[in-house]
């Protein structure tokens, strides 16, 4: 079963975002901060990682930037949802390493099956 | 316990039979202790009640927010293949059941139905907008916009339009044009989403004005909607309001309206310069030729930055016709009246860089300082 790690601060967005990745048959680690989900990425290995740029302590560009600087980690993909369609924050990410970019508001089933497809190429 | 009695007995003999010996100096404090002591009591026993209250408000909020957390996290994983009315049909009754008067579970439920609204597309906002109206949640919101409160009207007003409540337009114009600020940006804002006949029509009875970081997200929300029929925004331009104006100068501006050119020309004539300015901006940048005359008879009573704006529009228009216009200015003593009458000589297509060398021939050291800063192509104008 492929573990994805979810981090987003909006509690209301994490709980559906959870129910919707288990009820697709992932293993699901959430983290309602920049702080927590750094400490989950740095102990733990994941198939895929879904964070909000914008969270308190640590945001996710620097959650990115450790993954993709990382060794081992860093052919772990991740997509970065946010709320702002800024050219120059995309272009950030990118240049970090970040594997795709989810704009809010976003369609769940579009989420859910980019991410079967991020998996998938992952695994082989 | 005997100490007490004591104390208690010494207070009440003190107010009620040795009072009336004391002199009267001491008798007004005493009063006044004995009032200050009851007041300080009451606030006491007040804080207590309310932290309880608020206690038990925040037991019951964390109760029903994980209840109805739970229900629309499940709400909004249902399976695509499912019809909308389906689903519905099937949360319906569960979210029915919620004690709605009660104010607490009202307030979250809406909440976090916009909250779900606000993030996700697709089948789910349907769904919400449905349920929301299925609940008699819309109603609520209406009441909000009626009460009179501007922050509860406020609160309505934006619930309305996460909704697009259409219908609610009606009641949201009346606020489009009220004295404050915040509530007339709100209804506006509102009024453009949720409006289907006109959403426009704001802007024929806008008297207050339109504030300068509200037109940012005027304009925002009117050139990002595409569903939005974009009207002819000369229509306006006659606006007494000056913010009306400036806003759909700024429109016209964006959305290239050529049939404002008149209008357009017309503003070069009004009594505000920041409009005055924008008209010659958009002139320039629409190249209306037909403007140039006017705005060559305006240019002598503008202040420096309309003047630089009209030698920047007669450059982009690049007609040839105010050639010894723009000849004159580069003796003009302002170094930047100087520089934009070369940058505008550069633009005429009749090689204009070739008229440059010419005149830099003829001209003052200063001026060819300026004409080999216009040359150089790596510098931006």
């Amino acid at each position: 079963m492929s573990k994805i790690l979810i981090a987003e601060d909006e509690v209301l967005m994490l709980k559906a975002l959870e129910f919707k990745l288990k009820k697709d048959g992932y293993q699901v680690d959430v983290a309602s901060d920049g702080r927590q989900a750094m400490e989950k990425v740095k102990s733990n290995t994941y198939d895929l990682i879904l964070t909000d740029i914008m969270m308190p302590f640590v945001g996710g560009m620097e959650i990115l930037s450790y993954i993709k600087n990382d060794p081992i980690k860093k052919s772990t993909p991740v997509l970065l949802i946010s709320a702002v369609g800024l050219e120059n924050v995309v272009l950030e990410g990118f240049h970090l390493g970040a594997d795709d970019f989810i704009y809010k508001p976003f369609n769940l089933n579009e989420l859910s099956v980019r991410i079967k497809r991020y998996i998938k190429q992952n695994v082989f | 316990m005997n100490f007490f009695e004591t104390i208690i007995n010494y207070i009440k003999e003190t107010y009620t039979d040795r009072l009336v010996y004391f002199p009267s100096n001491i008798r007004v404090s005493l009063l006044i202790i004995l009032f200050c002591a009851i007041a300080v009591l009451e606030l006491y026993i007040y804080i207590a009640f309310r932290r309880l209250h608020q206690a038990s408000q925040n037991r019951e909020l964390k109760n029903w927010k994980e209840h109805i957390d739970n229900m629309l996290a499940n709400l909004i994983i249902f399976d695509e293949s499912e019809e909308t009315d389906d689903i519905v049909a099937h949360f319906y009754p569960k979210m029915k059941k919620l004690p709605l008067r009660n104010s607490v579970v009202n307030k979250v439920l809406i909440s976090e139905m916009l909250t779900y609204h606000r993030n996700f597309t697709g089948q789910i906002q349907e769904v919400l907008s449905i349920l929301y109206r299925k609940l008699g949640l819309d109603k609520k919101s209406k009441r909000k916009i009626n009460n009179k409160n501007w922050e509860i009207k406020i609160e309505g007003i934006r619930e309305a339009n996460e909704m697009r409540i259409t219908e609610m337009a009606d009641e949201i114009i009346k606020y489009t044009d009220d004295e404050n600020a915040l509530l007339r940006m709100e209804a506006q804002a509102a009024y453009i989403k949720l409006s289907e006949k006109d959403p426009f029509h704001f802007l024929d009875r806008a008297q207050e004005r339109i504030l300068d970081w509200h037109q940012v997200v005027l304009f925002e929300i009117i050139t990002k909607n595409k569903q939005l029929t974009i009207p002819p925004f000369s229509k306006w331009l006659r606006s007494p309001n000056d913010t009306v104006v400036m806003l759909c100068l700024k429109l016209v501006d964006h959305f290239m309206q050529f049939d404002a050119a008149d209008e357009v020309e017309r503003l070069l004539k009004h009594h505000n310069p920041r409009i005055v300015k924008k008209s010659v901006e958009i002139i320039g940048k629409l190249e209306l030729s037909d403007a140039e005359k006017n705005m060559f008879e305006v240019y002598f009573d503008q202040p420096e930055d309309i003047k630089l704006e009209i030698l920047n529009s007669i450059g982009k228009i690049s007609s040839g016709n105010y050639n010894d216009f723009l000849a004159s200015r580069i003796y003009s003593p302002d170094i930047k009246v100087k520089r934009e009458a070369f940058y505008a000589i550069k633009r005429d297509p009749n090689n204009g860089e070739d008229k440059l060398r010419e005149i830099y021939k003829q001209t003052t050291l200063e001026n060819q300082a300026i004409i080999n800063h216009v040359l150089d192509n790596r510098i931006k104008s």
